[in-house]
This record gives C-alpha cells, sequence and structure tokens, in this order.
C-alpha cells in the first residue's frame, strides 16, 4: 500500500466489505456511522477530497452519505 | 513493621452450607462441614505441630507430627487428614502425644544437618519451629543415619536452589508442583530412608526437568531445601509490601519481601484473588531488570536523532520538550500532536497521559498498545454484550464443564490462569483448542484436549460459524435465553445465515482445513456439555476479521445460553497487566473513560467541566494513523509512556518511517528502548515497584500497586506527566494517585464506587462498582445485558487480503513463550533468558525436508514486507505450510516482516497471519546488521554531561 | 527391532490408561532387563503422564533397574510346550544356583518345543533340559 488515500480507500472497502452481509442499505449506513465513530476528521476530508475510483459500491455510497450530512 | 510470614492453617479452606461445632482443648468452635481438625484447630488460635501439612495442599498426612486425640476414637489420628465431627471433642496437646511427637521429630533432625545458626532459613524454618514446638533438645538416633547429608545442591535454576540434605521428605514440593502448579515436574525417587526429591528423571537438575520455574514448591518447602538464592545473598527480609504483579493480565498479588531498600523476594499473596497464592516465574523472580545496569534514570535530550544523547537536569529536559510542543502547536495546530498510554503503566497515569493529550494538547489523538492487542475486544464485546469486557472472574472456571480455548495459549502467557484451568481439567472438565498450533494444553500430563481443531491461520470466523451451523441446524441452542435475554428478531436472522448450508463445516473444510466431523463433535460439546467457558486470546483479536471474532463467539455464548453465571461466559485473557485498565481509562482516540464516545455531549461536557477546557468532539487518530500522517507531514510531535511501538507494531519499517518524521518523540521508559532510537527526548521511568497507583486485571479487578523502594529516576511515572504537564501550563496539583483515582470515580460511572481507601480496606475490586452493584461485579450479566438485549451479529467470514501465493508459500503466525514477556524489555534483563535466549522460527518436518533445514539451522524468513533470520526449530507442533515464531528480542526483529493489514474495525494488526518464504541462511539478515548499527550510532550519550 | 519399536508394540498390548503403568513397566523390565531414561519418557508419552511421574514409580519399585543387568543372562522358556514338558519343576534348583549372581530371564518359546524345556545363553540354545544340565548350564555362566 502506498500513499494515504489509497490507505484510506482500503480502510472504507474493508468496513463496507464487513458489513455487506448486511444488505446495502444497511451496510451503507453503518459504513457511514463508522467512519463517523472512529476516524479522526482529517481522514475523513481526505478521503471525501480525494479520488473515489478505488472505493467499492458501498464504501462509495457511505462517503457520498458523508459527504450529504457530514 | 516486623516481618512475619503468611499464616498457615494446614489445609485448604473448604466452603460449606453446613456448620460444624467441636471442642478443641476445652475451646468451642465452628467451621464448615469438611474442614479437617488442623484447621479448625489453627484457625482458632490453637497450634498444632506439622511437617508435610500446607493450606494450599490437599492433606496428605505421612509425617505423622500432628497427631490429637479424640474422645471415643481409638489411637491418635494425623489432625490433617480427620475432618471435624459435630460435637467432637479434641485434645492437641498431652503428654502421649508430646511424646509420640518428640519421637518422630528425633527421626526428622537424626537425618538433618544441625547447622541452623547459619542457614539462610534460620528462624524462617518449619522444621525448626516444630522441633522447638514439641521440645525436641537431643537426639537418640545419634546423627549416623544421615541419608541426605552430603549431597550437593542442585544450583541449575537461575532462581532457586535446592539442597537435598535439607530436605525431609514431606513431599510438599512434589505435591504442589502436582496440585497447584499441575506441571509435575518433580517425583520422590527410590523409597523409604533412602528416598529423596528428584527434578525429572534420573540425569536431570532443575533446570533441565519440565519445571517452569514458578515458584509453587519453594513456598511450599518448610525448610530450606528449596529456597530462593536471593534470600541467601540478601538475608532475610524484615517487612512485606502487598502488590501487583506488572507483567500479565491475570494480575497476580504478591507480598513484595524487603530488607531495607532492598526486595529480597516476591512471594505470592495467598488472600489474592485473582492468583489465590500462585505465580509464574515472570512475577516471582523477573523483577531484577528494576536494578538492571542499563536502566536509564536521568532525563535526555538532542536536537535531532543523528546527535548522541544529553543528559540534562529534569528541568531542562522538561522545558526542552514543553517549548517543542508548544512551537508545534502554534505552527501546525492540537491536531499535530498525540500520545500513547501504556498497558504496563497504572490506571491513574494512563488516565493522566489521555488527560494530558485531550486537555493540554488539545486533540484526541490518544492511543494505546491494546490497539494492536485487543482492541477488537473492546469494539466486538461492546457491540453484542454492551461492555467492553470480559463477562466472569477467574473462579468461574472451577464451575466450568466444558472449556474452550481459542486463539490463546494460556500456559504461555497466563500461567496462574492456566493452572486453574488445568486443575479443573483434571477434575474432568472437557476441552476444546481451536488453535493452529498444538499448544501444551492439547496434551500434556494429566491433561488432554476433547478436540483440537487445528485451523489455517486467518479462518477463525468460518470456523465459529461453522460450530454455530452445527448448533443451530441440530437444534442445539437454548431458545429460552435467547428469547429472555436477546433480541428474538436479530437472532433469528443470524440463525438464518449460520444455518445456510455454505457455513456448514462440511462446505467450509476446504477453507478451515478442520475436519467436518471434528469440528462438528466440537459444536455439540460446547452446546450440550454443561456449562461452557470460552477464553480467548490475541489468535483471535489480531487478525483482519479480529472484531468479527469476538462478536462471533459472543453468539455463540449467547446462542447457547453460557451468559450470567459461574462457569460460563466469554472471557478475553489480557496480554499486558493493564491492558484492560488502559482501555477503560479513556486511551482510545474516540472514547472518554468508562468507553463512552466523545462525540457524547453529555459526557464531554462532564470533563469539560472538571478539567475546565473544551474538548475537540471528533475522534482523533490512532496509531497506525498517526504514522500515516506523519509520513504525510500533518502530525509532528508524540509522547509514548511506557511502550516500544517500533519493536511491537506491525511493520517497522513504516513505523520507523513515521517516527522518523516527526519533530518532537518523548519517549518516557525505563530503557532505552528501540522506539527511543528515534526519540528527542527521553524521560526515565520507574518500576512498578516504586509507585502507587492500580492495576485492573482480565478479570475487570482493579488492584493496588504499591510503592516498595523509592524510584531509581526520582519520580514516579505520574509525577513526569504532571511535571510535563505543568511545563506546558496546566497547573496540577496531584500529590497522590488516589487522588486521579478520585478524579476517575468522580468522572466514569463504572467507577463510581472506587476508591484508594476501600481498594486498602478490600484489597481489590471488580468493577461495575457503583449504586446498582455496590460491590462489584465478579459475574456479569446475571440479571440481563447492559445494553438490554443481547445483540446478535451477522458476523460474514471475510478472507484476509494477505494471501500466500508461489513467493510466499506458508502462513507465519506469532506468540509468545512463558519466561519472556511482550517485547521482552525487562525479561530479557533477568536470568529469565535461560529458557529462552533468541527467537526460534517452528516449522513442520515436511517444510523443513524440502527446503534442506534442519534443527538449529539459520533460516532466511521474508515477507512482502521484509525479512529476517533466525533459527529453526523442527515440530510437528505446527501444520505443514503454517510457521511460527515469538518476537521477544529486538535482534530478530519479528515484525519486520509483519504486514500493515489490520482488523476492519478497529485497525488492530494481522500479527497472526502473514505469507512468508523460508530458505536457507548463513546468518542476521542485512537489516539486522544495519539495525544494529543504527542501534548503536542512535544509543550514544555524550560523554561530558552538559549542565 | 529399535527400542522405541519394541516398548511400542509392548504399550499396543495395553490400554492407554494410567493404570497401565506397572503391567506396561514389568513388560519393558522382562523384555530389556531395565527400564533405562528413554523407556520413562516414552512410556510416559504414551499415558500422557509426566516423566518425572514415571521415574518415581520406576524408582520406587525394586523390580526395575534403571540401567542393563551387568549380570550374565539365561533365559529360560516359560512358554506352553515347555511348561507341558516341565520346566516349572526346575526353576527353583535354576533359582538357587543362580542366585545374584546370574539373572535368569522368562522367554516365550524358543521355536523348539518339540524337544522342551529349553534355554538360550547368548546365541546358544540349549534343549531337552533336566535340571541337573540346567544348574550346570546356570553355573558355568
Ligand atoms: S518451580 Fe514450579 S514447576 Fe518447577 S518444580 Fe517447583 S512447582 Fe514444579
Ligand atoms: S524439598 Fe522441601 S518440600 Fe520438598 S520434600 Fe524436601 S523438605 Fe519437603
Ligand atoms: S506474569 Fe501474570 S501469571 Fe505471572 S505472576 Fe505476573 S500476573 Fe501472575
Ligand atoms: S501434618 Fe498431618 S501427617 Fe503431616
Ligand atoms: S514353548 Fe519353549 S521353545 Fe516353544
Amino acid at each position: 500500500m502506498s500513499g494515504t488515500q489509497d490507505r484510506l480507500v482500503y480502510m472504507a472497502n474493508q468496513i463496507a466489505r464487513n458489513f455487506a452481509v448486511q444488505g446495502e442499505a444497511v451496510a451503507i449506513a453503518a459504513t457511514a456511522r463508522h467512519i463517523l465513530d472512529f476516524w479522526d476528521p482529517r481522514m475523513r476530508e481526505a478521503i471525501l477530497a480525494g479520488d473515489r475510483a478505488g472505493l467499492s459500491d458501498i464504501a462509495a455510497g457511505a462517503i457520498a452519505r458523508l459527504q450529504a450530512s457530514p | 513493621m516486623g516481618y512475619e510470614p503468611q499464616a498457615d492453617f494446614g489445609t485448604p479452606e473448604v466452603r460449606a452450607d453446613t456448620q460444624v461445632t467441636l471442642t478443641i482443648d476445652g475451646r468451642s468452635v465452628t467451621v464448615p462441614a469438611g474442614t479437617s481438625v488442623m484447621r479448625a484447630a489453627t484457625t482458632s488460635g490453637g497450634a498444632i505441630p506439622s511437617l508435610c501439612a500446607t493450606d494450599s495442599l490437599a492433606a496428605f498426612g505421612s509425617c505423622r507430627m500432628c497427631l490429637v486425640e479424640v474422645e471415643g476414637m481409638r489411637g491418635t489420628p494425623a489432625s490433617c487428614t480427620t475432618p471435624v465431627a459435630q460435637d467432637m471433642i479434641v485434645r492437641t496437646q498431652t503428654p502421649r502425644l508430646e511424646k509420640l511427637r518428640r519421637g518422630v521429630m528425633e527421626l526428622y533432625i537424626s537425618d538433618h544437618p544441625l547447622d541452623c545458626l547459619t542457614c539462610s532459613a534460620n528462624n524462617d524454618c518449619e522444621l525448626q519451629d516444630t522441633a522447638a514446638e514439641v521440645g525436641l533438645r537431643d537426639v537418640r538416633y545419634g546423627y549416623a543415619g544421615a541419608h541426605h547429608l552430603g549431597q550437593q545442591p542442585d544450583l541449575s535454576n537461575p532462581y532457586f536452589l535446592f539442597a537435598p540434605d535439607k530436605c525431609i521428605v514431606c513431599s510438599r514440593c512434589v505435591r504442589a508442583c502436582d496440585e497447584v502448579q499441575g506441571t509435575l515436574a518433580l517425583s520422590v525417587e527410590g523409597r523409604g530412608f533412602a528416598s529423596k526429591i528428584s527434578a525429572g528423571q534420573r540425569a536431570d537438575d532443575f533446570l533441565s526437568s519440565d519445571c517452569v520455574s514458578c515458584g509453587a514448591c519453594v513456598q511450599a518447602c518448610p525448610t530450606s531445601a528449596l529456597m530462593e538464592k536471593s534470600v541467601k545473598e540478601h538475608g532475610k527480609p524484615e517487612r512485606a509490601v502487598i502488590t501487583t504483579c506488572a507483567y500479565c493480565g491475570v494480575g497476580c498479588t504478591f507480598r513484595a519481601e524487603m530488607r531495607g531498600e532492598q526486595l529480597v523476594r516476591m512471594v505470592p499473596w495467598k488472600d489474592g484473588k485473582a492468583n489465590r497464592g500462585h505465580s509464574c516465574v515472570k512475577g516471582r523472580f523477573a523483577w531484577g531488570y528494576a536494578h538492571h545496569q542499563d536502566r536509564i534514570t536521568t532525563p535526555m535530550i538532542r536536537e535531532s536523532v543523528d546527535q548522541p544523547w544529553r543528559e540534562v537536569s529534569w528541568d531542562e529536559a522538561l522545558a526542552f520538550t514543553a517549548g517543542r510542543i508548544s512551537a508545534i502547536k502554534a505552527q501546525h495546530g492540537a491536531r499535530a500532536l498525540g500520545g500513547i498510554t501504556s498497558s504496563r503503566c497504572t490506571n491513574e497515569e494512563t488516565f493522566l497521559v489521555q488527560k494530558l493529550v485531550r486537555a493540554g494538547f488539545g486533540s484526541n489523538n490518544v492511543d494505546t498498545c491494546a490497539r494492536v492487542c485487543h482492541s477488537p475486544t473492546g469494539y466486538g464485546l461492546k457491540t453484542t454484550f454492551g461492555t467492553s469486557a470480559g463477562t466472569q472472574d477467574f473462579d468461574s472456571v472451577m464451575d466450568a464443564d466444558v472449556i474452550l480455548v481459542i486463539g490463546a495459549n494460556p500456559t504461555d502467557a497466563h500461567p496462574v490462569f492456566a493452572s486453574r484451568m488445568k486443575r479443573r481439567l483434571r477434575q474432568g472438565a472437557q476441552l476444546i483448542v481451536i488453535d493452529p498450533r498444538r499448544i501444551d494444553l492439547v496434551r500434556s500430563p494429566h491433561v488432554q484436549a476433547a478436540h483440537h481443531l487445528p485451523l489455517q491461520p486467518g479462518t477463525n470466523v468460518a470456523v465459529l460459524t461453522a460450530m454455530a451451523h452445527v448448533i443451530v441446524t441440530e437444534g442445539l441452542a437454548d431458545e429460552d435465553f435467547v428469547r429472555d435475554r436477546c433480541d428474538w428478531d436479530e437472532y433469528q436472522d443470524w440463525a438464518r445465515f449460520v444455518s445456510d448450508p455454505q457455513h456448514s463445516p462440511e462446505f467450509l473444510e476446504a477453507v478451515t482445513k478442520v475436519p467436518a466431523a471434528e469440528l462438528r463433535a466440537a459444536a455439540r460439546l460446547y452446546a450440550t456439555g454443561g456449562n461452557g467457558a470460552i477464553y480467548y486470546g490475541l489468535g483471535v483479536t489480531e487478525h483482519s476479521q479480529g472484531s468479527s471474532t469476538v462478536m462471533a463467539i459472543a453468539n455463540l455464548a449467547m446462542a447457547t445460553g453460557n451468559i450470567g453465571r459461574p462457569g460460563v461466559g466469554v472471557n478475553p485473557l489480557r496480554g499486558q497487566n493493564n491492558v484492560q485498565g488502559a482501555c477503560d481509562m479513556g486511551s482510545f482516540p474516540h472514547e472518554l473513560s468508562g468507553y463512552r464516545h466523545i462525540s457524547d455531549g453529555a459526557t464531554r461536557t462532564m470533563f469539560e467541566q472538571d478539567w475546565g477546557v473544551a474538548l475537540d468532539p471528533e475522534p482523533g487518530l490512532r496509531i497506525p494513523n498517526m504514522l500515516d500522517a506523519a509520513v504525510d507531514g500533518t502530525f509532528k510531535a508524540i509522547y509514548i509512556q511506557g511502550e516500544d511501538i517500533l519493536q511491537s507494531d506491525p511493520n517497522t519499517h513504516h513505523v520507523a518511517a513515521g517516527l522518523a518524521a516527526m519533530d518532537c518523540v518523548i519517549v518516557h521508559d525505563l530503557f532505552l528502548n528501540e522506539t527511543a532510537n528515534y526519540a528527542h527526548v527521553f524521560l526515565p521511568g520507574s518500576t512498578f515497584l516504586e509507585k502507587n497507583g492500580t492495576f485492573t486485571n482480565a478479570e475487570r479487578r482493579i488492584q493496588p500497586v504499591r510503592k516498595v523502594m523509592e524510584p531509581a529516576n526520582g519520580l514516579e511515572d505520574w509525577q513526569v506527566t504532571q511535571a510535563l504537564a505543568n511545563a506546558l501550563g496546566l497547573g496540577w496539583a496531584y500529590t497522590h494517585p488516589a487522588q486521579i483515582l478520585d478524579e476517575i470515580a468522580r468522572l466514569t460511572p463504572t467507577f463510581a464506587g472506587v476508591s484508594w481507601d476501600r481498594l486498602e480496606r478490600e484489597a481489590s475490586l471488580q468493577w461495575p462498582v457503583n449504586d446498582q452493584f455496590p460491590d462489584g461485579a465478579p459475574v456479569m450479566y446475571v440479571d440481563g445485558f447492559v445494553r438490554g438485549k443481547g445483540h446478535f451479529v451477522v458476523t460474514d467470514y471475510v478472507p484476509t487480503d494477505e494471501k500466500t501465493g508461489p513467493r510466499y508459500p506458508l502462513l507465519l503466525t506469532t506468540g509468545r513463550i512463558l519466561s519472556q514477556y511482550n517485547v521482552g524489555a525487562q525479561t530479557r534483563r533477568t536470568a529469565n533468558t535461560a529458557w529462552h535466549p533468541e527467537d526460534v522460527l517452528e516449522i513442520h518436518p515436511l517444510d523443513a525436508e524440502n527446503r534442506g533445514l534442519k534443527e538449529g539451522d539459520w533460516a532466511r524468513l521474508a515477507s512482502r514486507t521484509g525479512e529476517t533470520s533466525l533459527r529453526v526449530s523442527v515440530t510437528d507442533r505446527v501444520a505443514p505450510g503454517v510457521v511460527y515464531t515469538t518476537f521477544h528480542h529486538p535482534e530478530t526483529q519479528a515484525n519486520v516482516v509483519t504486514t500493515d493489514y489490520s482488523d476492519w474495525a478497529t485497525n488492530c494488526p494481522e500479527y497472526k497471519v502473514t505469507a512468508v518464504q523460508v530458505t536457507p541462511s548463513n546468518g542476521p539478515s542485512d537489516w539486522q546488521e544495519d539495525y544494529a548499527g543504527l542501534t548503536a550510532r542512535s544509543r550514544r550519550i555524550a560523554a561530558e554531561p552538559a549542565e | 527391532m529399535t527400542t522405541e519399536a519394541v516398548i511400542a508394540e509392548i504399550l499396543a498390548a495395553h490400554p492407554r490408561e494410567q493404570s497401565a503403568l506397572l503391567p506396561i513397566l514389568h513388560d519393558v523390565q522382562a523384555e530389556f532387563g531395565y527400564v533405562d531414561a528413554a523407556a520413562e519418557r516414552i512410556i510416559a508419552d504414551a499415558l500422557n503422564l509426566s516423566r518425572a511421574e514415571v521415574h518415581g514409580v520406576v524408582s520406587f519399585y525394586h523390580d526395575f533397574r534403571s540401567a542393563p543387568d551387568p549380570r550374565p543372562v539365561v533365559q529360560i522358556c516359560q512358554a506352553e510346550s515347555c511348561k507341558a514338558r516341565g520346566i516349572d519343576t526346575l526353576m527353583q534348583a535354576a533359582r538357587d544356583a543362580a542366585g545374584e549372581r546370574v539373572r535368569l530371564a522368562p522367554v516365550y518359546c524358543l521355536g523348539l518345543c518339540s524337544v522342551g524345556p529349553n534355554a538360550r545363553v547368548r546365541d546358544q540354545l540349549h534343549a531337552r533340559l533336566d535340571e541337573a544340565q540346567l544348574v550346570s548350564l546356570v553355573k558355568a555362566q
């Protein structure tokens, strides 16, 4: 893994993957909640500002949700 | 205070519902039914001479010294083996008894050297006391019988000696090793007068025998036949202070026996509720590091890490540090600052460090070494049960019928608890072990696991899901319990999930490598074998699915109704002594003490009012994020108390890069540890012997740590943190940790009823201690879960991204060993190295043969992240395809090879799974040699102290 | 057969229970004339006892030796045919002749059943023994 953005994307995807079993809607909400609860605001800002190409659908959904209501 | 050994009541305490009243020497005595006459006499103020009895062991009845007369009974029964009866009339002192006892005593003395005056046990010898008690003056047999006289002492153990000439063959040592420790390393060799105590087999000495140096035999020995070498060296102790071990999460309490300022020996405290009078080699003997020459006692600073250290005064060091911190804060903001608390320090010290970071630095960038061990426990148990802690006390294991050990190696990592567990197993409880490696518990004398599931590393969730599948689909779940205590809808979702044929043991066998039939049998046993208790360790948490595994364990316990009474439960075995405490004290970046989220306004306001500052409402950075941010240039300064993150955290190269990028690294420790190679400030720390405070063990038991000697560095650790805070202008004025504990209690509902005074009186308290549980809670969730209903969480098995392939075909998993502790900073500086001089790599014979490796060869261990070299040990303890090592020695730097994959929820690093290749090598790797060079350079201390 | 293999055979003939310890030790003693440290280890491992425990038992009973017996050995067949042909009636005389100086070891069938009672000294077989022959055989050692 190189670079902080890659790492953040990896982390978000990993969280999303573990919630995925609960179904997409729940997983998106849970992933967003998890990031809100456990990530330093700078990390959240960075992932919001950065390239989202590598995000899974659920992770992307969660980030979009965080953007809508941070 | 004069020196008194702890009272010995001769035979163990008996718990019974009925009481029996009898008369002993005219006194009326009431004791629980089943108590021995000896114990009834001694607990009521009488004394009966004895030699083979001691209250840590079942009565044996061999020495015939404790004879008494009982009205209506013929002869003179041994009081240690005779139980009391209602209305019994006992006489312990009559002319006939005196004569008999004197005769027995003469036999013992005739075979014993009469050099009491020069013996190091003089005045601390039961033989001597008993001889005096029975009035023995001269010996009729002469001293010619002398079977044991003139035999050479066995000095092989680094900490204690065995002098056969002083031995009276009472077999207390043998029985202590069998009953208390469960190692069975000793035996009585030969018979009759020629018999003697022998360790191992004929040619063995103590060191080469199975002895694990727990000291139980030394403690049980009535004479100086088995005795600590330190007593010979320093003389007899003059006073004793009760304190708590600073090594592992068992939290054994000890009498630190002192002579002046010199610690003479540590003797396990019989009234300690965690250890019940037992100990292991670390706590009992490995305290010599406190006086080791490597210890740094003067503060040191340097402008940059390529310079040698400069020894300075405390004032100068603190002013320098405060100056740097303030400058960084002014330039980069509060969020560029952070700190790491230590699971080895006290609750009070930990609380102060996080307070310094939150209230002083002004950020929530505080984390703790529990990040790298038990953070998933916090997350998983809080999510499912509502509290981030184990559910039971240690005593509970004595009520367990089925013990499931997963990802833990108690005989090495939690030895005193393991001895309790083994005692229960010898009584007939059944054992299931889930571990890639055949740990000692799987099969060792008198203990045999009913099932060992040697799973592929990284497949815990799959194995637990398969067990749940069996339990649900075979109708073994305790649905009444679930309906009553848990959320029924969630249970049904979960039950549907685990029932899926894709989660059957047969289907998952390809992934887990666990034979399905064996897994089914294990699941049935856990669900139906009576009280089922789960104990787990770092083999559960240190995975990319660590949090999922903890929740899967909790699911299993709830589904089978194994929660809320003695003998059951979910029990994390904590690594370091105060992991539980450090977590409780608000060491995580998102949580204040008592596991309350920093975004919770009411809680934050309470702290803000108490501390008189505004707190950042957003979670801060975790350790790995701090290191990332440092490399990115947004994190600049760190205060690290009592941790060696360079050695203990994964991916050493990445940690080194992060530290190297910071402007101010403050290391507060006993030794110039590996992390200090990158430090600008070194603040000398104090050992647990030099400070007051409290530790909280794995059973949530808060116990006092007491200062037995003055700190060599002049300040207790909490005083150092306070001095730093005050250099930053915070104006703290604690004069004793009791005041810090009061602040913790004031701000933390689960600690509301805890105070130093109360701990002085009651010795220990198991949190929660508050209005609901005024005396604490040995077993949790007796009347329901904290969060209302128990929460079932569907835990999907998401395999790790760390995969084997052609280049790295083997899976490395890591662990620890009995005689060493964590990164070994302390134990490596003691004689414990006699047992573990270096880290070795365990490899299966097939894999070894494929690579042309033989026992003891050097091998290169390489992963995607790095490589190191170490010697191999060829053994079928590990399965083909799996290799194993420990991480106690910096020379090996096992974490050079571990990756930065981590738990999805908590970023607890995945120490337990790394894809590696092993090839023959000639010796240490380049990295090891470079590193040795760097270490030597960065540890230079300027010859001229700059004063 | 290696020592380990022989002990493995003995172990296989007994239940894997701690109560089998004494019978196993007797068989090993009879087979080798001693129970040494290596044998103690193998037996301890098989019965899941500690090696100290097994050593304690071995050293407690005078029946067990810890090292090879330096005395000369006369192996006397105690199996069915030799019994039928009267070996039992010769044993007392053999024991008297042996005293403490010569070790008499039981064996079970030397393969000469039709010409018993039989005995063996080193590689030499002796058949059709009567009391006088057996006594002189023992004395000759
Ligand atoms: S120190 Fe412990 S393990 Fe060693 S012989 Fe004594 S009781 Fe047994
Ligand atoms: S060494 Fe001590 S405890 Fe052991 S038999 Fe001898 S006197 Fe008793
Ligand atoms: S290291 Fe653990 S088991 Fe050993 S004495 Fe200390 S607390 Fe007890
Ligand atoms: S103390 Fe009772 S027989 Fe030894
Ligand atoms: S029975 Fe004696 S030789 Fe066969």
